[in-house]
């Protein structure tokens, strides 16, 4: 349903003003991961320093869509595509705030580990790390698009990075097995892989608020997933 | 869903005032023990509707009623039916509160009186109290029963308005805008109070507050230049209506 404006012009505003700060925030959540699969990848750590400082940044945004939540309920008492945009936006934003504080672990993990990697074990966390920036980029176009198809897309896909998630893990096991003195990096390489799994669990999160946000109904049943990586 | 009964059901439902057609094939139930809510734009038809479940609109010479009108199963819409029966029946609260220009005690006795109710005055007192209870006001005026109902508060005014709808003990109560001169305390009891009478009764509220539309009922219908575009449960209508328009009204963006 396309939607003619409000009559209230402030009202209209505010809603505007919380899909911007949602996009805002998806965007510096998508730039934290993105700056964490490199900090890891090139082992930079003034990067990885950089992403701990500015999840506050992630933060500020989660308290102001709260704040603008809980005002619109209180004065506006928004209904129909007006109540499904407020209680979304509060649920994405609260996704996108734990996708911040992963990739900041994952910037700590990384600055953890004290020796170099194989090119091998590198590229299998680049491809999960690439897999599910990838995803979040989708969720966030999805959002912006109000698409249900691309948000139910992003929902299917997250097997995939199960499956990516299972291979790094694999590696690491691998890795730890080549010599004791790997056990330090081999446990930081475990919650970072973890990590990244999460990430991709929280970008269907967001899908399912995207397709009810469009439809106003919910995705149903069970998503489609590969459960090795949950194991460990 | 299993256990609804229809308590009241129209079908092809068309108003005309002269050459002007107020409503078009309305087709609907409204289902027993139920508040129904009707919303929609000022002029839609959705008091010329209820008017028609009562034979309210029988007053208006220009006024003509086409379509069937069922309540429990029973036509009212025909010509041979002696309307007071139906008002009997099918009781009515306005905008605002009318209470007669007689004591509390008399504004809930008339009614049982004319209509023959209370065999002697022990009847008739207990009817009084009962249907003061039922309004919740009881406690607020027993000890000033033969005062006056004008000086009551306007909510107190409108309670003892439904309290006189209940003493005939009527099976449907339409409401049109109830609250509408009430301020939000007085409001909230009669909100309250549509919500333990629909135990009893059949409920169909006409407003104009979105808000109270949702809070209130169970079905929600839309009205529009005089059409039903949508009816629904009110928890579709208020999160995910099907129609656009409905959309539009209930969100504010009306064009």
């Amino acid at each position: 349903m396309n939607k003619p404006s409000h009559i209230v012009k402030s009202y209209e505003e505010q809603l505007k003003l919380l899909e911007e700060t949602i996009i805002k925030m998806g965007t510096k959540a998508e730039e934290q991961l993105s700056m964490s699969i490199d900090a890891f990848a090139k082992k930079d750590l003034e990067l990885a320093r950089k992403i701990i400082a500015e999840d506050e940044v992630i933060d500020a945004y989660e308290n102001s869509i709260e704040h603008q939540v809980v005002n619109l309920i209180a004065l506006r008492q928004p209904m129909g595509i007006d109540l499904r945009e407020t209680v979304t936006a509060l649920k994405i934003s609260s996704d996108l705030e734990r996708i911040g504080d992963l990739s900041k672990n994952i910037a700590k993990k990384t600055m953890l580990i004290n020796k170099n990697l194989s090119v091998n074990l590198i590229n299998s966390f680049n491809l999960l790390g690439n897999k599910v920036k990838k995803q979040l980029k989708s969720v966030i176009d999805s959002y912006l698009e109000r698409s249900k198809n691309f948000a139910k897309n992003v929902w299917e896909s997250d097997e995939q990075a199960d499956i990516l998630t299972n291979q790094c893990m694999e590696d690491v096991i691998k890795y730890l097995k080549e010599d004791e003195q790997n056990l330090q990096n081999g446990a930081q390489l475990l919650f970072i892989a973890k990590n990244l799994e999460r990430i991709g669990d929280h970008t269907t999160n967001i899908a399912e608020q995207v397709y009810f946000l469009v439809t106003g109904e919910y995705l149903e049943g069970d998503r489609p997933k590969n459960t090795e990586s949950e194991m460990l | 869903m299993i256990n609804e009964k229809i308590k009241i059901s129209t079908k092809n439902l068309n108003v005309f005032y002269g050459s002007k057609q107020a409503l078009f094939d309305i087709s609907i139930n409204l289902v027993q023990n139920k508040v129904t809510a009707l919303i929609g734009p000022s002029g839609c038809g959705k008091s010329t509707f209820i008017r028609c479940l009562n034979r309210m609109n029988d007053v208006i010479d220009i006024c003509k009623v086409e379509g069937s009108i069922k309540i429990d199963g029973d036509e009212i819409n025909k010509k041979d039916l002696d309307v007071n029966l139906i008002r009997e029946k099918v009781g009515m609260v306005f905008q605002k509160p009318n209470p007669f220009p007689k004591s509390i005690y008399d504004n809930i006795a008339y009614g049982p009186r004319i209509h023959g109710l209370a065999e002697n005055r022990e009847d008739l007192d207990n009817i009084v109290e009962h249907s003061l209870k039922k309004a919740a006001l009881w406690d607020e005026v027993k000890d000033r029963l033969t005062q006056p109902g004008t000086g009551l508060s306007g909510g107190q005014q409108q309670r003892l308005c439904i309290a006189r709808t209940i003493s005939i003990n009527p099976d449907v109560i339409l409401m049109d805008e109830p609250c509408s001169a009430l301020d939000p305390i007085a409001t909230a009891k009669i909100e309250e109070l549509i919500d333990e009478l629909k135990e009893i009764y059949t409920i169909v509220i006409v407003t104009h507050s979105m808000s109270q539309a949702a809070r209130v009922s169970q079905d929600t219908g839309f009205f529009h230049l005089g059409k039903i575009l949508e009816f629904n449960s009110t928890e579709k209508i208020f999160k995910n209506p099907d129609n656009k328009l409905t959309q539009d009204y209930i969100t504010g963006r009306f064009g």
